[in-house]
């Protein structure tokens, strides 16, 4: 294939995604799609393999990949040009029931060329609580509807029974159907744009440069395997739901060009929601794959050939159904996630050239606060409080994490302003920040996580409710790196002002942080729950990983972080055995200090005692 | 120290041991399990970035730490008597 | 201010980050160009040299000249060289208590991400944010609080607020203070308070408050813009101010006009105020200049290119009107204002060619040689292949002509370091290479153009398409016809892009009122949000000398749909004031675009619609001379045939012979037949096989495609 052609072809296929992309975020307009970028579109190949994947929630990549092949299984022979396809059964190939994928096949002259397939998180799905996160669901059947495959779009048009039937069955249907309808249309657009370059092109050359394409990724991936040391890595996620404790173990082999991700001796499936299917896991572990390991390399089918998964029937990482998933995004998966963001960082560290690529866990709780109710003008209001895409950096090993720096899943979240939150839910922030010393110590430091606090106001029924399906608030999720501690857990509470009020009691009505608030601070972190009267809402998210040993940071940036309010002088003298006064390093202390630490550490018997 | 990297702590010395970056004291042979040859600093991980680690009582913060230098080779958050991870790294 | 210093120049200048360029006119006289290099920091010399050139071409001094200008018109990259260079005044930031990290948070990762290629954020380990201009260690948070309707919660504590002036200007000796509230847009009362402390404890420091530079919901975004403009506040100011001065000194009698990023003017002395407005002042120019260009061709609908050494740019125009950027920023800093919308691609002649190191596949820019050592071909020590070397290779470039003459360039040395870097390892021959990377720059131009078109609804076939700027009279006749545009135009002035729209405009004053009101609403309570701007804007351009007929207001709305993120502006079609009639007409004006920007099926009818802003633009209409047509000569123009030689013919995919022209012979009406290459002094325009160049009777040259 001539370098030129395939180089235009290469460029405009991602620019098809991007557009289409966009044309989803215009059409759907829901703040999840828009500020969050809880999206994904990508081209598939004829036979469902993944040919170009966009930035979006990455777990899906691969998922939709999986998508396309079942309906391709499904409606074989019975394909045609126009059609949609509907899926999100997780079984077949979804994360979880409301993330809803449109797959669309792309003829040209009458031939399947190429899928195009995306993903949004619906506004509802049926499931016994609003928004779709069930915390009390016990199987898949309490989670809303489910379809293995079904056809939307017939020949360019509507299946009006099968939408009524799809729209009847969810809460604010109205908003379901806009999401709908923005797939249905990114999905056009795909479509549209690919066969444009295909008329323009040819079909056979284009054809062959999607193949050359996908060639390439697993030839350059391979190269980069090989450029890697050899060897087998571990890591270990807990997570904790209702007083039940979780594991998702993982090894990671590398042999030549070839990695094996093998999560046997994960705990067994959960009757809770967390669980999270075979597809799911396999998604999992490539969304902080791609990213890390092929930054520079296309992401498609290419980078899947080489790897290998192995995770046990019945597990939390490959649920049998009829287990429960509606919150796998925020449980299994993040864990598949963050295990494999460990066992691919170590492995990274352990190579002279590649070390500058590994990262220590971000945000590796993922929490998911829900908030449904009537708002302030009396509409229905659902949806996801936008902190969790705040996320927090792990260290790296040159630089710090960021501070509220995101997520390695999803590369480009974000939150929305207050501002935007308080004009479409009926609550009153009292105060957002970044949480000091929640970021793991370390040589580099892990970013700090965001703690913030809500009550309600001006809500016509007295207040809403919200669901909180944390987990990694006994546990931390985001590991450390090379010796750096792992970020500090989350932490949810009620604050109990009412009960203050009736009990007496001044309520505080503008603490600017938790300590400072009057009632009972209960701990929750599973549920759902009333914001109420005066009581409080606290939130804290987890921080980022550390990278190497806090001992050797340099003692000004360790002053620098407590000038601007990042580290505590107490976590500064008992961690990072740095010790100021009068803004400034003092030398001497310091130095005496981290010898003391020292000692401290080669006084510890052996590990083999 | 040098020698060949195998993590961001250790390296394998001229005598295909483990050793540690820093100082260079042997953890044991190449292509073995090295921690059993650390020293071990096992507590609460409540506390001990600071306040916000609020974890569970039982949740512990595992430091395997150098016997020659006292650096911090490696963490680990575990529940007591789980085994330690194990890395290994050929070449 | 209509009849401005009394004679009879108009004068425009703007400066970019590499040239100054200066153009003047007069009534009857052709446009007159002049260029020089730009001067950072005092950017004031490269302004007067720039003056001083095109001033001598009507044989005149530059003091002679001023004495008979009316009016001197500035766009300036000053804003954006302080943000770029740091070099901005050491600023604090007062907050709500409670949320003093909403600047540094940047809303999460959206500053880490914010305005990287695909490239960038695909590798997020590599990512950070860039320092923020306040560090959190010169914020102070203040307890107050107002809530989304604008009610006071908590009054303001002004001992805290005194008390934190304080440590900020004496402790942490601050020159520049923002000052930045929740939902200060709506009742902007605490800030105002806050502000007269600043004034009463620390007279000398730069105060910007946001409820002022950016009177808009989003906390991240307007305290970013309150510190962008608290930073840059002083340097804007001094500039404007000694501009100002230089020229009086000069001799100069008539007022200063600055542009501004939405693409008006101001008066020097309200734009000294607004560092933030004179953002991306330049490329606004440009598009501004093509819609003047536009209304002189009858053209509505056009695609305005601006390509020159570092970037390719483009901006649109629909209908006669022009979009405004959504997000725009500066650097990797967000801000918000209006902001004519252009989008960017790093592709421009001094664009690096280059192979992927890990794949090998060739590909142009974002990396630029610059002017310094600029291309190969240039022969002042590039050793890195280039775009411009490109067009050397593929017979665009005449190595004699170039610049008028006043560099040879080295066509020898360009082959053999494009040969040796980029042709070899792909195995083709130096012009096989370099005919491939033109088509990839051409593809590449094409998809943003595409990005910045059909991806909003637009259909690039609609649109005359100007191309401006030294390279891109090189590419436009293949990107051009890829794009099936109507026509191209590559204009007389295209070489003095923005100076030449600095001429065409006009004073604009904005203002907005933020209030969320349902749609429709009564047109009296529409009308009351109204009057106050409308008294201010008077105000405001009587002050300035413009009344009655040398006066425009119109008013527009943001509207929405429920639970929708979308807003859209949409014009009050006849303006104001508003009758319920109007009001019911612009609820269907907002459908109707929504569902063109957003595409079919997007609108959303089942939920009720918003208006979230009310705008006003109030523009004082400059009067200037009418740029003289020139009498049209037969089409023939072999007098201005200079020769033949082999040139990259598109259809041909490969090199194919090509009449050469010299623009400065070619008489407005003749035309040339492509394939055909028309050398100007500066710049070079290609005309592909099947098309055909027209000089018009302004000399600008348009291309038809077949
Ligand atoms: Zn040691």
């Amino acid at each position: 294939m001539d370098p030129i052609t395939f180089s235009i072809i290469r460029h405009r296929l991602f620019r098809v995604i991007d557009e289409a992309v966009i044309t989803l975020k215009h059409v759907s307009g829901s703040a999840i799609t828009n500020e969050g970028h809880d999206l994904m579109v990508s081209l598939y190949r004829a036979d469902g393999s993944l040919l170009m994947g966009g930035v979006g929630f990455l777990h899906h990549l691969t998922s939709a990949a999986e998508a396309c092949k079942a309906v391709i299984r499904r409606f074989e022979g019975d394909i045609g040009e126009g059609d949609v396809f509907l899926t999100n059964c997780p079984y077949t190939a979804a994360l979880h029931t409301s993330d809803i994928y449109l797959v669309a096949p792309i003829h040209h002259e009458g031939r399947l060329v190429a899928w195009s397939a995306c993903f949004v998180h619906v506004y509802d799905i049926g499931a016994m609580v609003p928004g779709g996160f069930s915390p009390e669901s016990r199987d898949i059947f309490t989670e809303g509807f489910s379809s293995p495959g079904i056809r939307l779009v017939e020949g360019g048009t509507m299946r009006r029974d099968v939408m009524d039937t799809l729209l009847n069955m969810v809460r604010a249907p109205e908003m379901v159907a806009l999401d709908l309808s923005s797939m249905i249309a990114a999905n056009n657009v795909a479509r549209e744009r690919m066969v444009a370059l295909i008329e323009k092109y040819g079909a056979d050359p284009v054809d062959r440069a999607c193949a050359a394409l996908v060639d390439q990724s697993e030839t350059l991936f391979r190269k980069r395997l090989r450029e890697l040391p050899d060897g087998r890595w571990e890591s270990r996620q807990y997570f904790d739901i209702e007083g039940e404790t979780c594991k998702v173990l993982l090894a990671m082999t590398k042999e030549g060009d070839a990695l094996t991700f093998d999560f046997t001796g994960s705990s067994p499936q959960s009757h809770h929601g967390i669980n999270c299917t075979y597809w799911a896991s396999w998604g999992g572990f490539f969304a902080p794959l791609f990213p890390l390991l092929c930054y520079d390399i296309t992401w498609n089918d290419g980078v899947l050939r080489p790897i290998r998964m192995i995770a046990p029937e019945g597990s939390v990482v490959n649920c049998t159904r009829p287990a429960p998933v509606s919150l796998a995004t925020v449980g299994a998966i993040q864990s598949v996630n963050n295990a494999a963001c460990t066992c691919i960082a170590k492995m990274l560290s352990a190579s002279e050239s590649y070390a500058k690529e590994a990262t220590a866990v971000w945000h590796g709780s993922h929490f998911a606060i829900f908030m449904f109710g009537l708002n302030q003008r009396r509409q229905e209001a659902i949806g996801i409080l936008t902190e969790t895409f705040g996320g927090a950096g792990g260290a790296r090993t040159w630089a710090d994490g960021i501070d509220v720096g995101g997520e390695i899943p999803n590369p480009i979240g974000r939150m929305a302003n207050v501002e935007t939150t308080e004009a479409t839910f009926p609550v009153r922030y009292l105060f957002r920040r970044a949480t000091p010393d929640t970021g793991g110590p370390g040589r580099w430091r892990g970013g700090n996580g965001i703690e913030f606090a809500l009550v309600q106001h001006d809500s016509p029924e007295g207040g809403i409710n919200y669901v909180v399906s944390g987990k990694g608030t006994e546990f931390s999720m985001s590991e450390g790196l090379g010796g750096g501690y792992a970020g500090a857990p989350c932490a949810y509470r009620w604050v109990h002002n009412n009960a203050a009020r009736e009990a007496g009691r001044n309520v505080n009505p503008y603490p600017t942080s938790l300590d400072a608030m009057t009632g009972e601070a209960e701990t929750i972190s599973w549920g759902v729950f009333p914001l109420k009267g005066e009581d409080a809402l606290y939130v804290r998210s987890d921080g980022g990983g550390g990278f190497g040993d806090p001992l050797e940071r340099e003692p000004a940036r360790v002053l620098a972080d407590i000038e601007a309010g990042m580290v505590s002088e107490g976590v500064a003298a008992s961690v990072y055995g740095v010790v100021t006064a009068a803004g400034a390093v003092d030398e001497t202390a310091t130095r005496e200090r981290r010898k003391a630490l020292r000692e401290a550490r080669l006084a510890t018997p052996m590990a083999a005692e | 120290m040098s020698g060949t990297r195998i993590s961001a702590t250790l390296v394998i010395d001229e005598n295909r041991a483990i050793a540690c970056a820093a100082c260079g004291y042997a953890l044991g042979p190449a292509g073995g399990p090295w921690k059993d040859a650390a020293r071990l600093d096992e507590r609460p991980m409540q506390g001990a970035g600071g306040a916000p680690y609020s974890n569970a009582e039982r949740v512990l913060l595992r430091r395997f730490l150098c016997p020659g230098c006292g650096a911090l080779l490696d963490t680990e958050c575990a529940l007591a008597g789980d085994p330690f991870l194990t890395d290994i790294v050929k070449v | 201010m209509s009849a401005g210093g009394g004679g009879r120049y108009v004068v425009a200048t703007d400066v970019g980050g590499t040239c100054t360029d200066a153009v003047l006119f007069a009534a009857g006289e052709p446009v007159r160009l002049g260029k020089a290099l730009s001067t950072p920091p005092d950017f004031a010399d490269g302004v007067l040299a720039a003056v001083a050139v095109a001033a001598d071409s009507i044989g005149l001094g530059t003091d002679a000249l001023l004495a008979e200008t009316a009016l001197f018109v500035h766009g300036s990259t000053v804003v954006d060289n302080t943000l770029l260079t740091r070099s901005g005044a050491k600023t604090g930031l007062i907050a709500t208590e409670g949320f003093e990290d909403t600047l540094t948070m940047t809303r999460g990762a959206y500053g880490r991400w914010a305005g990287l290629t695909e490239d960038g954020i695909k590798h997020p380990v590599a990512t950070d944010r860039a320092p923020p201009l306040v560090p959190g260690a010169r914020t102070r948070g203040v307890p107050e609080r107002v809530d989304y309707k604008g009610a006071v919660l908590r009054p303001l504590d002004e001992d805290a607020a005194r008390e934190a002036i304080r440590a900020l200007v004496d402790d942490a000796g601050v020159d520049a203070l923002a000052v930045a509230f929740l939902w200060s847009f709506y009742n902007d009362g605490h800030e105002r308070r806050v502000g007269e402390l600043i004034r009463e404890i620390a007279p000398s420091v730069y105060v910007t408050l946001s409820s002022e530079i950016a009177p808009v919901p989003g906390e991240y975004e307007r305290t970013s813009t309150a510190v962008i403009n608290a930073y840059a506040g002083r340097i804007a100011r001094d500039y404007v101010t000694s501009l100002q001065g230089l020229l009086r000194g000069r001799g100069y009698g008539g007022p200063l006009l600055v542009m501004q990023g939405y693409g008006g003017l101001l008066p020097a002395d309200e734009a000294a105020g607004r560092a933030v407005g004179m953002l991306e002042c330049g490329p606004a120019a440009g598009v501004i200049g093509s819609r003047h260009l536009g209304r002189l061709m009858e053209d509505e609908d056009i695609i305005a290119c601006d390509m020159g050494g570092t970037t390719f740019k483009v901006g649109v125009i629909q209908g006669g009107a022009i979009d405004y950027a959504r997000e725009p920023m500066v650097d990797r800093y967000h801000y918000v204002a209006p902001k004519i919308e252009v989008v960017s691609i790093g592709a421009g002649g001094g664009s690096i060619v280059a192979l992927d190191p890990a794949s090998g596949v060739p590909g142009v820019g974002p990396a630029s040689a610059g002017a310094r050592p600029g291309p190969v071909c240039y022969g002042l020590g590039g050793e890195e292949p280039t775009l411009t070397d490109v067009m050397l290779l593929v017979g665009y470039m005449d190595p004699g002509t170039f610049l008028g003459g006043t560099i040879t360039l080295d066509a020898e040395a360009a082959r053999r370091v494009f040969a040796e870097k980029i042709a070899a390892p792909l195995g083709m021959s130096a012009e096989e290479a370099a005919i491939g990377i033109y088509r990839i720059a051409a593809a590449q131009i094409t998809d943003l153009i595409h990005e910045i078109t059909v991806e909003r609804g637009l259909d690039p076939r609609d649109f005359v398409l100007h191309a401006f700027g030294g390279s891109c009279g090189l590419l436009c006749g293949v990107f051009g016809a890829e794009l099936g545009v109507k026509r191209i135009v590559v204009p007389y002035t295209a070489s003095v892009n923005a100076a030449f729209g600095l001429l065409s405009a006009d004073i604009v004053h904005e203002y907005s009122v933020t209030k969320t009101l349902p749609a429709p609403s009564p047109a009296d309570e529409i009308n009351a949000i109204y009057a106050p701007m409308l008294e201010r804007a008077r105000d405001q351009l009587a002050a300035e000398g413009f009344a009655g007929d040398a006066t425009a207001l119109d008013w527009s709305v943001d509207l929405r749909y429920g639970r929708q993120v979308h807003e859209v502006t949409t014009q009050v079609a006849g303006g104001g004031p508003m009758t319920d009639d109007g009001v019911a007409r612009l609820v269907a004006d907002f459908e109707a675009l929504y569902e063109r920007k957003f595409g079919k099926g997007s609108a959303y009818r089942a939920a009720s619609m918003e208006m979230t802003m009310f705008r006003l633009s109030a523009r004082g209409l400059v009067e200037r001379p009418r740029i003289e047509r020139a009498a049209l000569a037969d089409a023939d123009p072999a007098p201005a045939h200079i020769g033949r030689r082999e040139i990259f013919v598109e259809a041909a995919q490969g090199l194919a012979p090509a009449d050469i022209y010299d623009f400065e012979r070619l008489a407005p009406g003749n035309v040339v037949a492509g394939p055909a290459v028309i050398h100007t002094p500066i710049t070079t325009i290609v005309v592909q096989a099947g098309q055909s160049g027209r000089m018009d009777a302004y000399r600008n040259v348009i291309v038809e495609l077949d």
